[in-house]
């Protein structure tokens, strides 16, 4: 069997017989745009958005990008779990190259996003009335497989560089609050001032919810979309080689 | 092609470590390893057994030396060394969150066996290790006896030509120890290369065709058992069994300068390096501190070679 189909085949046994996991993974995000989104739709409006806009289409993508973070905070966490169990180093005497390893797995995440994405989605057309622009479905889909994959990328890294659990739960957090909050996941970045509006550009989850935001409701200049969505593509590879590096450096 | 399963030629492993000295884990080992043969490592504890084993496994790269297993060096052909290798490692490594069966079948998948042929062995191989009635549970309810179980028999879900195993027995009960050091034997008969580390010295004296003694990451000693006794040559095991244990036998015994010595309830257990000449000597003057219903001398047991030997080095 190839590398990749054993990756994906030992992932899902392992998600697929947990609900815990299959919770986090495909309805958590989606609690969010419920909760949050409906909240601040209700109190406060979107007195910033274009005409016809409200905030329940605005926040789509920003739950989407955040479901991106979360698949790959928690299958970079499990690293840890993995070794706990002995079983990471196990694994890396598998007939699979390294950087099959890290595929396998984001194969799998991606299956997740997606899976999640679609009932996301479904959602939020069928219960808060969201209007997708469905000839950008594959801009949207893009986002969703590229997000998925850079995040995993990039955390993992973190997760195989930093051999203590509490240290790399402490990153997430921090990391979590710089990237969700200073980025235009929750709100528009035009009212914003210059710094932060500076700041929130520089942030790849900006690049990602924003080609997000243009694939679900056509939000945003073409322009910077794509240039943005290169951003982020150099981002997630870049992620990728350090990551095959730090696998290589285990042992 | 080489009849040698494994090749090792002058490998050496250093740790560097911030504002400390570097550490020579393992420091210009060479040896090679026949196919089908049972080799062990042994060493105390930091003599960078399960470093050297990491190396062959693609864990850890060497720092200098080279080493080739089914002739695939471990450096520039990793891959292809995975494909020949299977490994137990020292630590417990199971999949938690898979039942016993999914253990299985995940890692003959990742080894290339096709679905039908690996449920057919994973049936063979819970039997084998009398693991099949938890066929369908978590592992991770399991008792850490059983999650050694599970993972031990994965490397018989598989062919590779070679397995390392790493302090294989840890947590076995000694039935089960048995037998798998019973299946270990047909797999070499078969023509599986197994390497192993161990602490337990009677499991390699039983085990072995070939051992390897390591003390400081160096070899200390090399060769089947007959030879390592060659070495050892002068030390002798001394029994005496009294049916009261004499009060000063412990300093009596200490005055000798044993290379070991045990006492259990009534019996003495000494191993001394001693001209031939002075046994005799020494075991009629212990013989006096009591009275003596058994005496048995023997000479060097692996545990005293290996004893002697790492003390040496």
């Amino acid at each position: 069997m190839n590398p990749l189909a054993a990756i994906v085949y030992r992932e899902s046994k392992i998600r697929a017989t947990n609900t815990t996991f299959l919770f986090f993974d495909l309805f958590y995000p989606l609690l969010y745009l419920l909760v949050f989104g409906i909240g601040v739709n209700a109190a406060l409006g979107a007195p910033s958005l274009n005409a016809g806009l409200d905030y329940n289409s605005f926040f789509l993508a920003g739950v989407l990008g955040m479901a991106s973070l979360g698949i790959a905070t928690t299958s970079s966490w499990a690293f840890f779990l993995d070794r706990d169990n002995g079983i990471f180093f196990e694994m890396l005497t598998y007939p699979m190259r390294r950087s099959e390893y890290l595929l396998g797995k984001v194969l799998f995440n991606i299956c997740i996003g997606i899976v999640q994405a679609a009932i996301t989605i479904a959602a939020g057309c069928l219960l808060l009335k969201i209007h997708l622009h469905w000839s950008a479905l594959p801009i949207l889909t893009a986002g969703v497989v590229g997000g998925t994959a850079g995040w995993f990328f990039f955390y993992a890294t973190f997760a195989l560089k930093i051999r203590r659990n509490d240290l790399f739960n402490s990153v997430v957090n921090v990391s979590y609050f710089v990237l969700l909050f200073a980025s235009s996941m929750f709100y528009p970045l035009a009212p914003l001032p210059r710094w932060f509006r500076i700041t929130a550009l520089a942030n790849p989850i900006t690049w990602q919810v924003d080609l997000l935001r243009y694939g679900s409701i056509g939000l945003g200049a073409p322009r910077q979309i794509l240039l943005e969505a290169i951003g982020f593509a150099i981002f997630a590879l870049a992620s990728f080689a350090y990551a095959v590096r730090s696998l290589r450096e285990q042992g | 092609m080489s009849n040698f399963a494994l090749e090792v030629d002058n490998l050496t492993k250093v740790y560097e470590r911030q504002g400390q000295s570097p550490v020579r884990a393992v420091d210009g080992i060479s040896f090679s390893v026949p196919r089908g043969e049972i080799f062990g490592l042994l060493g105390p504890n930091g003599a960078g057994k399960t470093t050297l084993l990491k190396v062959l496994a693609t864990l850890l790269r060497p720092t200098s030396g080279a080493a080739r297993i089914e002739g695939f060096d471990v450096v520039t052909r990793p891959l292809e060394v995975r494909r020949q290798i299977s490994m137990v490692l020292q630590e417990t490594a199971a999949e938690l969150f898979l039942s016993v069966r999914d253990n299985l079948l995940t890692f003959a998948r990742f080894h290339g066996l096709p679905a039908a042929e690996a449920r057919r062995r994973a049936g063979i191989v819970m039997e084998k290790f009398q693991i099949a009635t938890h066929a369908d549970q978590k592992v991770q309810d399991l008792s850490g006896g059983s999650r050694r179980r599970v993972q031990v028999s994965k490397v018989f879900m598989v062919e590779t030509p070679v397995v390392f195993l790493d302090e294989f027995s840890t947590g076995m009960d000694p039935i089960l120890k048995r037998a798998v050091m019973g299946y270990l034997r047909e797999e070499s008969a078969k023509g599986r290369t197994i390497v192993l580390t161990t602490q337990i010295l009677n499991e390699a004296e039983e085990l072995c065709d070939d051992i390897l003694i390591m003390n400081r990451g160096r070899q200390v000693a090399r060769g089947d058992l007959n030879a390592l006794k060659l070495l050892s040559a002068g030390v002798y095991e001394i029994v005496l069994t009294f049916d009261r244990l004499p009060e000063t036998i412990a300093e009596d015994m200490a005055r000798l300068g044993p290379l070991r010595s045990h006492i259990d309830d009534n019996t003495i257990e000494i191993a001394l390096k001693v001209e031939e000449a002075q046994v005799l000597d020494i075991v009629s003057a212990l013989s006096k501190k009591g009275r003596v219903l058994r005496v048995e001398v023997s000479g060097a047991s692996l545990e005293d070679i290996f004893v002697e030997l790492t003390k040496e080095a």
